[in-house]
């Protein structure tokens, strides 16, 4: 925990209201470190990375003794000192050679961690491609394709999507030039073999890899009114097989999703809807209905001046219709 | 030649036909393609080629996909500084940095302008100028050569009845000059002390 500071001047107040808890929040940064040891192949990765989310990133040189699946505490800590949230450790050794892992955190508390091994055979740095490159602080297309991604309950493939699209998204404006959709990350997820296809963890090879790849878009005329896009390959190239992970904990996620209420999205009336057809809906309480005097079937038995004893049988009648008539009503406003 | 070139474009197909329908967030310029992907198996350097191709026809077709959506569904504007998409906003859930900031705790002052309607003062209201109806001039309020400063450095200082006795008596302990600033003084202070309760207040109400 770094010390709290009081602002003593404008300056020093000012760089403390742009890294306060807001409503509507700052861009996430990213933070590039490495560790002890680190292959040349995770640090190109993490270089390219590094290149592509520029703006909203910063980058360690020196090597830190951090093993964040063991003890991510400091992480945390250059998480605060930094004002990242994003943190990108890359590592290599034997047992888990050309390593990237992902970690956010949330209030400076590591939110959940990700570890992605890269394939270093088919790594290709952004140097290796002989393409335009985009310029600094373009926001990317990005498209998400194949089946592990739209799995409805939390794993690995959702976390890692969740994280990349945290990572790349980078500042979102409500307007873009149309000029500047000029690259576009696409990350396929292979097919799950059938030998993985089993509930029972599998080894690592049998699960399925994540491949990033970065291209520039050009656009052709079509002699229609949209254009015909192809794409030329940028890099970095990435596959990705996602190793060991720390899910989020439930409470700190909870915190982490609450959406903060904003003077933008004006307060919807109680009980007015809009139907599918455009028509205003309205549902009101109509008060509770007087069956006091409700008129049931006239039988000669049942006339008020003569026994008023036995009338058992009505009081339950009217007690059904109670329970019928409370109920709200729609009715067209 | 310009017939020859006129003749040369033919229709590029710019639509995408996969058996389960793209998803989208445009807020996030974001395309998920459910679609199963079936790669060609990884091994040797020709499989490796065949499998980028793959790739990359999937990912045109994402992108083509998307381009379509935004330029579709978005309204576009032409300013001066380029062609602009209005994008809607994100919907995808992602976690937030920070938490949400707490409502600030309410001053007794603002409770009592809620309970009364005092609306907050305008800007205009608050402007540090004033039109002098004497002199004919704008002058400041407050502030260096401000307006609540008249007669606080006069030479001769007009005293009331009361404030004659009051002298006469010598009960007074300190002289009627600087009154005027004293009474200012007395005022910032009060107010501070206001502002440190309210604060303690809103810590306790934690």
């Amino acid at each position: 925990m770094l010390r709290q500071i009081k602002p003593r001047n404008a300056r020093s107040k000012r760089a403390l209201e742009k890294r306060a808890p807001k409503a509507v929040e700052n861009p996430k940064k990213a933070l590039f470190l490495r560790g002890t040891s680190c292959s040349q192949i995770t640090q190109d990765a993490l270089g390219d990375l590094y290149a592509l989310t520029q703006v909203h990133a910063k980058r360690f040189q020196k090597k830190n003794p951090v093993h964040p699946f063991e003890d991510s505490s400091s992480l945390a800590f250059f998480s605060e000192k930094n004002d990242c949230s994003l943190l990108l450790f890359g590592s290599s050794n034997k047992k888990r050679p050309h390593t990237i892992t992902f970690a956010r955190t949330f209030d400076y508390k590591i939110l959940d961690m990700l570890e992605f091994s890269i394939d270093g055979d088919s790594f290709r740095s952004i140097s290796q491609f002989k393409t335009d490159k985009v310029p600094v602080g373009t926001r990317p297309l990005m498209v998400f394709a194949g089946t592990a991604f739209e799995s409805p309950v939390p794993n690995n493939f959702t976390m890692a999507k969740s994280m990349l699209l945290d990572f790349f998204r980078g500042e979102t404006s409500d307007k873009i030039d149309v000029e500047g959709l000029r690259y576009c990350i696409v990350i396929t997820a292979d097919e799950p073999t059938t030998s993985s296809s089993d509930p029972t963890p599998t080894t690592p090879e049998s699960t399925p890899l994540l491949r990033l790849r970065v291209y520039t878009i050009r656009t052709h005329r079509s002699s229609q009114k949209l254009p015909r896009i192809e794409l030329s390959e940028h890099g970095p190239r990435l596959d990705i097989r996602l190793g060991r992970s720390q899910p989020p904990d439930e409470t700190l996620l909870k915190e982490a999703m609450r959406r903060p209420r904003l003077a933008s999205d004006e307060r919807t009336k109680k009980n007015v809807s809009t139907d599918l057809m455009g028509d205003k809906i309205g549902r009101i309480h109509t008060g509770k209905l007087d069956l006091s005097e409700l008129q049931t079937r006239k039988m000669k038995g049942l006339k008020r001046g003569r026994d008023q004893h036995d009338d058992t049988g009505e009081a339950e009648e009217e007690e059904t219709v109670v329970g019928e008539e409370a109920q709200p009503r729609k009715r067209k406003a | 030649m310009p017939t020859a070139t006129q003749q040369k474009p033919t229709k590029l197909p710019v639509t995408v036909d996969k058996p389960t329908p793209y998803t989208f967030d445009l807020g996030l310029l974001l395309a998920n393609d459910p679609n199963p992907v079936a790669a060609p198996p990884t091994g040797s350097t020709t499989d490796r080629t065949a499998l980028e191709t793959h790739l990359t026809s999937i990912a045109r077709d994402g992108a083509q996909v998307l381009i379509n959506q935004l330029l579709t569904t978005c309204p576009i504007t032409s300013t001066p500084a380029g062609v602009l998409l209005s994008l809607p906003a994100p919907q995808t859930p992602l976690p937030r940095e920070k938490p949400v900031p707490a409502p600030k705790a309410e001053t007794k002052w603002a409770a009592f302008a809620k309970r009364r309607g005092i609306k907050p003062k305008t800007r205009e209201q608050r402007r540090n100028l004033q039109y002098n109806e004497e002199s004919g001039e704008f002058e400041r309020r407050w502030g260096y050569k401000g307006a609540n400063k008249a007669g606080q450095d006069d030479a001769i200082v007009e005293l009331s009845s009361k404030q004659v006795d009051a002298e006469k008596r010598g009960d007074g302990t300190t002289s009627v000059r600087g009154d005027k600033r004293r009474e200012i003084r007395e005022r910032v202070k009060r107010n501070e002390r206001r502002m440190r309760k309210n604060e303690r207040n809103a810590a306790g109400r934690k």
